[in-house]
Order: C-alpha cells, then structure tokens, then sequence
C-alpha cells in the first residue's frame, strides 16, 4: 500500500503549485474585489459580450494566465494523448486541482472538454471535438427537464426518428453556459420508450431550426442556467453521439468523472474558509478560545475529504467500478462545505453576508452545489443501492 | 499510489481473518450465552472468558504469528510494519470475544525484560491515565527526580486498567524541567500497590496504581517524549483499526437482519429512514479505513503521523459507536440482548472514545495548532 504520488504526478503537483506561487497568488488582492462574474475559468453569459471595463480587464487577467499556463504546458492535462494532450491520471488530475485551489483566484488549467466527446466519431471529431479541445467552442449540457432532475430517467423529451433524421420535441431546464456555447450535448428519448432505455444523446448547434433558448434564469450561486426549447428540430442522424438508444450510460459517464473534482474543490474551498475564520479570530483571544475545538473539528473533516477524494480517483484511475466512491465524495464534499461556511459565518456575524464578502459568495454557491448533478438524497441513494446489493464487499480492501 | 494490498499485507490480513472467524467469532455463542434461565438481581455481571480458553486461544495465535505484532526477529518474532498491524487489529475487531494481540512497545524488547514479554511471561499494563483526556502528556502528574543512586518517584495515584499485568509502563516528568520520561516498573517493586479494581462498564476492570515512596533503579528510565508520543499514535492506531472493524460486522449484520425483517408487509431494507442509516455509516467507514491506512503508512514511511493518527482515531471510534447505535437500533429488541454482540460493541466503543484523545480535546488541540500558524 502506498499513498505517496508517483514521480511524474508529483513533478505535475510541483510545476503546478509554482505556478500557484508565481502567477496566482499575487493575484489574490485583485480579485478580492471582482466583480461576480467567475465560475471557474468560465466566465457568465452576459460577461463575454461585456463592454465594462472593468470586466473586460478580469477577462484580460484570465487570458494572460492561459497564455502562461499554455507556455508551461499546464493546459491539456486531462486530454487523451491521442488527441495531443497529457492523458494525466485522475489522481494527479486531483493533485493538480488541490494546488489550484490553495489560491482565491478562480482560474482553472484546461478547457475541461466534455468527456463523452472522446466518443466522437467521423465528422463530428472535426466539427466538435478539436474545437473543444482548441478551446474554439464550447459545449453545454442538456439532461434535466422541468419534471425531471434527479432522475433523468423520467426525461420527456422525444426523438422521432424520420428517414435520415430526428425530430426533436421538449424542454430542458438547467444547462449552464447554453446561451454562450456553441452546441449542446443533448439527452432525448425514442417514442414509445421508458426509464433508460431509448435514451439517446444528439450535439446540436446553437440556432439550429427548431433549438431555440428561451431564457438564462438567475440562481443563488449567481450560475445562470438556460431553459432550452426544442419544436419540430430535425436533425440528421449523423449528429448522434454515439449509438441510438445508448445514451443513457453516457450520461452516467458525463457526471461520474465530475464527482472527485467537486470532492477536492470542496476541500481546497473549505481549507480556504477556515483560513479565513483563522484571521477573524486572529487578535481576539477569546474567540481563538471559544471557536479552537470547532475549528479543529472541521480541519479533521476537510481533511477525511482530501483523502476519501484520493481514494476514488485512485480507484477510477484502476477501471474499477467507482459508483458509490463518487456518491460518497460528492455527498461528503458538498454536505462539508455547506456546514464549514455555516459555521465560518457564525464566527464571521453579519458582516460575512456583505455582498461581495468572500464568506458570503462561498455561502451562496455552496447552497447549489447540494442539488446540482444529483442531490445529496440521490448519492444515499446510489449509497444504499450499492450496499444492499453487494453487502460490505465494496468497503473491503482488495 | 497503489492502494492494493501488497501481497505480504493480503497474506497476514487473511491469516488474521481466518484465525477471527475459526477462533473467535465460532465461540461467541458460547461466550455470550446466558447461562441461568433467570437473572440474579442487580446490574448485568462482567463477562469473562474461561482462562483456559483464553490460554489456548494465546497458543494458537502464537502459532498463527498472531499474539503480539512487534516481537523483533531476534526473539523469534516478525514484526509487522504499522499498515499491517492496523490489518491484523481490523480483523480482531469484528469479534466481541475479548481477546486480541497484545501490544507491547517495540522498545521494551532491547529490556532486560524482553525475552521474558516475547514468550508471554510476562504481560504489560500502559498506565497513561493522562492522555486519555487529550492524546498527549502535557498534564502528567507524576514528578521524577533522579539522583546517582536512583530515581524517586513522587507519590501519586493513576487509573489503569489490565491491572493483572507485571509490569506498568508509564510517562512522568522530571522535577523542574518539562522533561518526558518513561518508567517501567514491577508490580511488585517497592512502594508500588494496585488497589481498588473495579468494574467498568465494558467488561475490563480499572483499578489505581499507586506510588509511595517509590525510588527505581535509573535504568528504569527507557524512554523520552518522542517513544511516549509513539506509544500514544500506536495506541490510538490499534483503537482505529478495531473501530474499523466493528463498523463492518455491525453494518454487515445490519444489512442481512434489513433484508430479512418484515414490518407492515414490506422489508426493512426497503424503508428509506434504514437505507439512508446505513448509507451514511458506510460513508463513515470508508472514510475512516482510508484515514487510518493513510496514518498508518506516514508511519511505515518515517513521515510524521501523529496528528493523522489522532484524526483517525477520533473518527473510527465514533463511527463504531455509531455503527453499534444503528445495529442495535435495526435489530430493534435483539439488538439490546446480550446473546447479540452489539450492545457489547456499543459499550466497548463508548469507552475507546474516551481513551487517548476525547473528541473535543482532540479538536481542540488540532484548532489550536492551527491557529497558531
């Protein structure tokens, strides 16, 4: 048994927490003051057509990074070697994220391709794939509907098939950066099937006939998230991704390899917020006095999350059958957080809810990373399910 | 990383689960059954194996390599590294039977004493009263003072449970200094008297030692701050492991008896508020085999792990008490009966969570040690 990084990830680990020390963290006063705009290296909808100055100099700051970042060979980390990129494991994925996140700055390396795109084939690599990886295009992801969320499998939307093509009928609620990306990857069903069969993924391109976005909708955690509409939208069957009526796995897919991303942001993020409880009561004996044991009681969970998230990266990278790890790094992680900035507040009074105060906009967002790509009552679910079906042979060491 | 099991480690962990489930887990019913028909008045009596099956049961161990995990290799051991000991700890603890392999410091081998606690003659009580509170010994009562011709020991009076042992291995701090030091005495050197056992509520005993003035020779003195630390995160680390253990037989057991039980026409393993107990335990356990094998190996590494020992031990232990609330809990009525183990599991977790480290002492040193960064 060994936990320590292979040399190569290590290598990765140090090039990147350099460049976390040379170019991110004298960032950090300047974007202690900016503007909401940032998710991740994304920036928000209305943001890329901006005229504010402002904003345009953030995006301006961002773009420098990449130059750099690219230069340094830290850009295509997670790109399959076959496609010219690094191919680097999940594990050193993790560690590289783990770096990142020692910094406020909200910059991430990569153009995070979605990865059910390596499934494309023929055309669809050039008009989809490489633009994606190229950082030419972006892409958007349509699963939920308006009364189905946590179980897709109750999707609605239909996908006719006529001659050559598709006819596409429904509506999908949620998928962020739709109003800006390029295409949408997205999950209908044929008629007359149920649950998951049938399911079937199409990437269509924005302002195709009949794909129209009817709206972006303001959430707590400032994403802003589309309604898309589909009338009568045909679509030629060489725009299936994948095989007809296998869609459902590639969904599955799309939100496995996300979870242990969420499990070590979480963790960098509450690493952060207790930093921050660590400078409030800095000068005030009595509040080091009162909040110790509690702070010490949240560094322990923060870091079990660190280590449950190396796990099920470890275990992923091993082609091992990682359902419930990611159902339990995504509850962990986002249940954790939430109860951090909880308490973090609780230390902080009324003066942590100003707007733009870091505890305010991390209590904010926090509250949707509980709901989106699944629930925490889905991963105990998914949790259970596992447990009832194969006992405590998941839990075994092997 | 590779967080398979090297062959050496799936080798001794599937000795240690063998010999559990052959040696151990096969008596329990015999141990935990009741053996009246109806009870004597009063609390519940402890429970005690047979000395003579106690004696066999250290025989076969011995021959399995599993008595004690430190015995060096001059004295006919193989000591195990610390990942595998947790392995062998784990195992041992899915059995309620009291017994499992005895832990003895490995620097006490190079003792004049060594050879004599290799073969078992003699057996070894640690008298840490002190960190049971908060996992290290900034509050130990007992002052040392040596002089050419020995060490006085002042007069005191500490728990410690094992009280039948020959030997008490203990910290003290010198006289005007913040040195550590650690002693090892006979029981039945002078001015040392064991008095006042009592039950505990988990099926040991706890009883006082006392020194009066106690002068040792000054090579009793074996160890400083550093062994004594060790001590405490092996200590701590054992107490994980057997956490680990208990947590996967409550779960397992929880599992089968939801499956089976019938309430208002549908299984328990169908009624949410049960699934959604043991999917959150099961969180807790992984999470908790992870931090304890990671500890484990920053050992096997000379990494400092101390304070990941603590960390698992604070969870483990309460993840197994928890694991014994929700076995017990689903068992319903059979879950508070003594035939079943897990009321005994509930009592014996109860107790580690105090041993070592409690929680908010635990915490609280953690958030201090952070705030001073």
């Amino acid at each position: 048994m060994e936990f320590r990084l292979s040399a190569q990830e290590e290598n990765l680990r140090k090039n990147v927490e350099r460049f976390v020390l040379d170019q991110l963290i004298p960032l950090e006063p300047e974007f202690a003051n900016a503007p909401d705009i940032f998710e991740g290296s994304r920036w928000k909808s209305r943001v890329k057509s901006s005229d504010d100055p402002e904003i345009k100099r953030y995006l301006g700051i961002m773009e420098g990074l990449r130059r750099k970042a690219e230069e340094e060979g830290l850009w295509h980390l997670d790109v399959p070697k076959h496609y010219g990129g690094l191919e680097v494991s999940n594990v050193a994925l993790i560690a590289v994220t783990e770096e990142l996140e020692k910094s406020s700055v909200p910059f991430e390396l990569g153009n995070h391709v979605s990865n059910i795109l390596y499934g494309c084939t023929g055309e669809q690599i050039e008009k989809y794939l490489w633009p994606c990886i190229r950082g030419e295009k972006t892409s958007a992801f349509g699963l939920s509907e308006p009364a189905s969320g946590a179980d897709p499998s109750m999707m609605q939307t239909t996908a006719t098939p006529d001659g050559e093509f598709f006819v596409i009928n429904g509506t999908k609620m949620f998928p962020t950066f739709a109003d800006v990306a390029d295409f949408v990857q997205l999950f209908a069903r044929l008629p007359g099937t149920s649950g998951r069969d049938g399911v079937t993924c199409f990437l269509i391109d924005t302002g195709a006939p009949g794909y129209s976005i009817a709206r972006s909708i303001a959430t707590i955690a400032g994403s802003e998230p589309c309604e898309l509409i589909f009338e009568n939208c045909r679509v030629h069957k060489s725009q299936v991704l994948g095989e007809v009526g296998k869609g459902w796995a590639l969904n599955q897919a799309w939100l496995g390899a996300r979870r242990f991303q969420v499990g070590i942001r979480a963790h960098g993020k509450s690493a952060r917020v207790l930093r921050i409880v660590r400078d409030l009561v800095r000068h005030d004996e009595k509040a080091r006095d009162r909040w110790a044991s509690t702070i010490g009681h949240f560094l322990g969970e923060t870091e079990a999350l660190r280590t449950l998230t190396y796990l099920g990266a470890w275990k992923a990278d091993q082609k091992l059958d990682v359902r419930a790890e990611a159902a339990n790094v995504k509850l962990f992680a986002t249940e954790l957080l939430h109860r951090v900035i909880d308490f973090a507040l609780e230390v902080a009074g009324p003066s942590g809810l100003r707007k733009n105060h870091f505890l305010a906009r991390a209590f904010r967002h926090a509250r949707a990373t509980r709901i989106v790509e699944g629930p925490s009552e889905i991963q105990r679910h998914i949790i259970q399910r596992a447990l009832f079906r194969e006992g405590i042979a998941g839990l075994e060491l092997s | 990383m590779d967080l398979k099991l090297t062959e050496e480690e799936q080798l001794i962990r599937n000795t240690a689960a063998q010999f559990v489930d052959k040696e151990l887990i096969s008596r329990e019913g015999d141990y935990l059954r009741q053996d009246t028909r109806f009870l004597p008045p009063g609390a519940p009596v402890r429970r005690r194996l047979q000395p003579a099956v106690s004696a066999e049961l250290a025989e076969r161990a011995r021959q399995a390599g599993l008595w004690s995990l430190e015995i060096p290799e001059k004295l006919g051991g193989s000591p195990l590294s610390v990942v595998a000991r947790v392995l062998v700890h784990r195992e041992f603890g899915r059995a309620i039977l009291p017994f499992r392999p005895v832990s003895i410091p490995a620097f006490l081998f190079d003792t004049p004493h060594g050879e004599k606690l290799a073969t078992g003659e003699l057996s070894l009580a640690l008298a840490f009263e002190e960190a049971h509170k908060t996992g290290e010994l900034s509050a130990t009562q007992i002052l040392y003072r040596q002089e050419p011709d020995g060490t006085t020991l002042r007069d005191s009076s500490i728990f410690v449970s094992n009280s039948a042992a020959n030997l008490f291995l203990f910290p003290a701090r010198e006289q005007g200094s913040d040195r550590l030091g650690l002693f090892l005495i006979e029981r039945d050197a002078p001015g040392v008297t064991i008095a006042d056992e009592v039950d505990l509520t988990t099926d040991a005993t706890v009883a006082r030692l006392i020194l009066q003035q106690c002068k040792v020779p000054n090579d009793r003195l074996l160890g400083y701050e550093y062994e004594a630390g060790e001590i405490i995160a092996a200590e701590q680390l054992n107490m994980a492991a057997r956490s680990l253990g208990i947590a996967m037989r409550c779960l397992a057991s929880a599992i089968e008896h939801a499956r089976n039980r019938v309430t208002f026409g549908r299984r328990l393993a169908e009624r949410q508020a049960i699934q959604w107990m043991l999917a959150d335990l099961s969180v807790d356990i992984r999470t908790c085999t992870w931090l304890t094998l990671e500890a484990a190996s920053r050992a096997d590494q000379e990494l400092t792990y101390f304070d990941e020992a603590a960390l698992a031990k604070k969870r483990a232990t309460k993840m197994a008490f928890e694991a014994a609330d929700s076995a017990i809990q689903i068992h319903g009525g059979y879950g508070v009966c003594k035939e079943f183990p897990f009321e005994g599991f509930y009592r014996e977790a109860r107790l580690m969570r105090l041993l070592y480290g409690r929680e908010n002492e635990l915490d609280r040193a953690a958030g201090e040690k952070f705030l001073k960064q």
